[in-house]
């Protein structure tokens, strides 16, 4: 199995505070890699240096086989072919649905932009993914104005919309209905079917055991252990950290 | 009826202002009240092109369009810096630079004397002296500036604008790079402010710097803001309506000085009343 | 005989007057995060209830002045009350409360103009001042002096105020996270309410001191605003300390930079040096973050 990230002694530092510590990990490609530990213990942050919303204070970052050093700025992530979601939903919010996945379609370069309207070519897949998490009716409602598990949904749809190869997901089941809870898996499963790297960080121990092939468990922003779903899960230090026995 | 038309440009000449301002303000969400020190750069560009190298009109404004632009783009690039209340003083500070350059480099703008003599614009031998001529040729430049101002916003690039308006470090994820359409926006706005500045000065046939003021600044924002921020036709329709309503106040028979001061009264209260009960303005869609 | 103890004074003059301005607004954004832009306006409205209540009804000067100092405290507190409170608990965005803040200030200083006409007026009648001192070659007058005096007490006070006392406590508690304060019980919107009475107080002094000093126009509270808050940002936002700082060295700078460049050119330097800022320290001096 090739990877499609890895990161070597990745630092991160907010102030004082190590939210990450030297943190060296493997993302295969084609799997879903499930992150999971305790609240703080440097799930998202990871996620948000990988996507050059924090800066990286030490290490490195290889994605395919470019290597990365110093750091990601956010403009970089989309042509690395990566896409991620939001733990704390940011979608364009007095934009329409179909704006908001517009956006993950359209061409990056302003002179390129300027010249571009939306046509057939872009519908198609406006109606593909809005249809896939049931949002197609909704196209032309502005995003603020839907439900949250709808919004939940939306920022799926974006993330989606980009075909990037690889997708990080920061806790899209929260709080969703058990039927987009549905939706949701079943979109991650059918992303690993085409290929595509999933990085899933959750809460939900069913959830990662259903869906995860390999899991990486964050403490206090160290690697604790990684693996297979049945030998971390019954890890004692793993479950230590999350019962705090 | 003379009067009618002289209104009329002047809602043409703050028309372009405050579209241009919007693409600013409404679509890309920045507070900017800078505006005027762009209109300014305009003006006094344009002028000194007519009257010091002779030029032509047609040649002098696109020229002046050019000096402004590549102002804007000097100091867009320290304002990208920022973001919202902090980029508004930042702006604000331009302006203020800005206004004490026109009123202080007496060598080129006479300061505070302003410079007089303005010639109106001509054209294969045809001056538009009559208000009639002026009238029809500020409504061909609005018209194009709108045209322009739509064409953008319709398209992908205005999409994008209008997403770093709601959230810029969300859509740079999604790899645009932001900093170069916030760029790219205000200084294509700060040349069509450029625009009205060269139409003002040839139409007044005098400029000062009182003209482009902070004060002026804040009166564009208002138009915006009335029209609604985020909308076309919104800033049109603001200018119109704040060009006429001090008129009327005019024609109460109110002396200049108190009538001036109820004007900016008016303004004051439109903001407050606007933020309070109706963010989205006249005809927008977008609450700030 | 040397210019350079009158440079000194004059620093130290500018310094507190644009010290007093900067204290309330800091203070107000600390606990509203907000550049609430009409601050300066109660300047113009502190000098002109002075004008009204000793030169147009010729009541005794003490009296004028306390009047003037609670006006100007009524109308902060007013906007706070019937503007920014309401689109606070509406959740608007910071520029909204900017926009809203414009408004006022615009609509305020209107009001002034109508009130009294535009021009400039003076307030030194009221007050039979004394001759100058001089002090090392230097001159200043005794309103130059309450008004240092004035801005170093207040700075005292209020730093006394956050520091010592129980409601100290509370709009730290506020300033540091809102939200925080009032799940442990902090009532934020009376705090809010009580920031922008000492403020507005401070401003209103401000602007009544700088009336007697030179004199009172509706358009005085725009630059008393702009240099108040580019001490404060200078100083770093939301610091007491580090706005009486930031004003002093504005002050310093403005009157020193005079020597070198035309006074005409004052606003413009004072407005680089807060671009500077912005771009190479936005945290200002004593600022943190």
């Amino acid at each position: 199995m090739t990877n499609a990230l890895e990161t070597k002694q990745l630092v991160k530092k907010f102030g004082g505070v190590v939210a990450i510590d030297r943190f060296s990990v493997q993302i295969r490609k084609g799997e879903i890699t499930g992150i999971i530990g305790p609240n703080g213990s440097g799930k998202t942050t990871f996620i948000n240096v990988l996507t050059g919303i924090s800066a990286m204070d030490g290490g490195r970052v290889v994605i395919g086989d470019q290597q990365e050093k110093g750091g990601i700025k956010a403009w970089e992530v989309f042509e690395l072919g990566i896409a991620r979601t939001f733990q704390n939903i940011r979608l364009f919010e007095q934009m329409s649905v179909q704006d908001n996945v517009l956006i993950a379609m359209t061409k990056r370069s302003p002179l390129a932009a300027l010249f571009e309207r939306h046509r057939d070519i872009h519908e198609t897949l406006v109606k593909e993914v809005l249809t896939r998490v049931g949002l197609y009716d909704k196209r032309r409602a502005l995003a603020k104005e839907l439900s949250y598990g709808q919004r939940k949904l939306l920022e799926i749809a974006r993330a989606l919309a980009t075909s990037a190869d690889m997708i990080l997901f920061d806790e899209p089941f929260a709080g969703l209905f058990p039927e987009m809870v549905r939706v949701v898996s079943d979109i991650l499963k059918e992303l690993r079917a085409g290929e595509k790297t999933v990085v899933l960080i959750e809460h939900d121990m069913a959830i990662i055991r259903e869906l995860c092939d390999r899991i990486i468990v964050m403490d206090a922003g160290q690697l604790l252990a990684e693996g297979m779903p049945k030998q971390v899960l019954t890890n004692p230090a793993v479950i230590e950290a999350y019962l705090g026995v | 009826m003379e009067y009618l038309i002289h209104i009329a440009i002047f809602s043409a000449i703050f028309g372009i202002l405050a579209i241009s301002l919007d693409l600013i303000v409404g679509y890309t969400g920045m507070l900017s009240v800078a505006h005027a020190a762009f209109y300014g750069i305009g003006a006094y560009a344009t002028t000194l092109l007519l009257k010091m190298l002779g030029l032509n009109f047609f040649f002098a404004l696109p020229l002046a369009v050019v000096i402004t632009m590549l102002v804007a783009l000097l100091i867009g690039v320290v304002l990208s810096k920022f973001k919202t209340d902090y980029y508004a003083l930042a702006s604000l500070g331009f302006g203020v630079i800005v206004y004490v350059v026109f009123q202080n480099w007496l060598q080129v703008t006479r300061g505070p004397f302003g410079i007089p003599g303005i010639p109106r614009p001509d054209m294969f031998g045809f001056t538009f002296v009559e208000n009639v001529a002026f009238l029809l040729l500020a409504l061909v430049v609005l018209a194009c500036v709108y045209a322009l101002a739509r064409f953008m916003v319709r398209s992908s690039f205005g999409r994008i604008l209008t997403a770093i308006r709601e959230d810029e470090t969300a859509i740079s994820v999604f790899g645009y790079r932001t900093t170069s359409y916030k760029l790219i926006i205000f200084t294509i706005a700060a040349g069509m402010a450029a625009i009205a500045g060269g139409l003002y000065a040839s139409y007044i046939t005098f400029i000062a710097p009182s003209a482009f003021s902070v004060n002026e600044s804040i009166f564009i924002l208002a138009i915006v803001i009335l029209g609604g921020a985020g909308s076309l036709r919104g800033p049109l329709m603001g200018a119109v309506v704040l060009v006429l309503l001090p008129e009327l106040l005019r024609f109460v028979g109110l002396p200049s000085d108190i009538a001036a001061q109820m004007r900016q009264l008016l303004y004051g209260v439109i903001l407050v009343l606007l933020m309070l009960y109706r963010p989205q303005g006249l005809v927008g869609t977008y609450k700030l | 005989m040397s210019i350079v103890p009158q440079i000194i004074i004059n620093s130290i003059i500018a310094g507190s007057l644009y010290a007093l301005v900067a204290m309330g607004f800091s203070l107000i954004y600390s606990v509203t995060k907000f550049f609430n832009l009409a601050h300066g306006v109660l300047a113009a409205v502190g000098g002109y209830g002075v004008f009204f209540f000793g030169r147009m009804l010729g009541l005794p000067v003490m009296v004028a002045v306390a009047l003037g100092i609670l006006i100007a405290t009524l109308v902060g507190w007013l906007l706070e009350r019937c503007v920014f409170s309401p689109l606070r608990s509406r959740k608007s965005s910071a520029l909204v409360l900017l926009v809203a803040s414009l408004g006022a200030f615009t609509a305020i200083q209107a009001l002034i103009a109508l009130l009294f006409g535009s021009q400039f007026l003076t307030l030194a009648p009221i007050l039979e001042g004394g001759s100058p001192f001089t002090v090392a070659g230097a001159t200043i007058t005794d309103v130059q002096i309450v008004l240092v005096g004035t801005a170093l007490a207040a700075f005292v006070c209020v730093w006394l105020i956050l520091k010592k006392t129980s409601f100290g406590k509370v709009v730290r508690a506020t300033a540091d996270d809102e939200e925080v304060a009032k799940i442990v019980g902090i009532n934020t919107h009376k705090v809010i309410g009580k920031t922008f009475v000492i403020g507005s107080m401070l401003a209103g002094m401000a602007g009544i001191l700088s009336g007697f000093d030179t004199g009172i126009e509706p358009i005085m509270g725009l630059p008393l605003l702009l240099k108040g808050v580019i001490a404060a940002i200078i100083g770093g936002m939301g610091s007491v300390p580090g706005a009486l700082l930031g004003a002093y060295l504005l002050g310093f700078s403005e009157n020193v930079g005079v020597w070198f460049i035309p006074g005409e050119w004052k606003d413009a330097i004072s407005f680089s040096i807060l671009i500077l800022f912005l771009l190479l320290r936005p945290f200002g001096i004593l600022g943190r973050k």
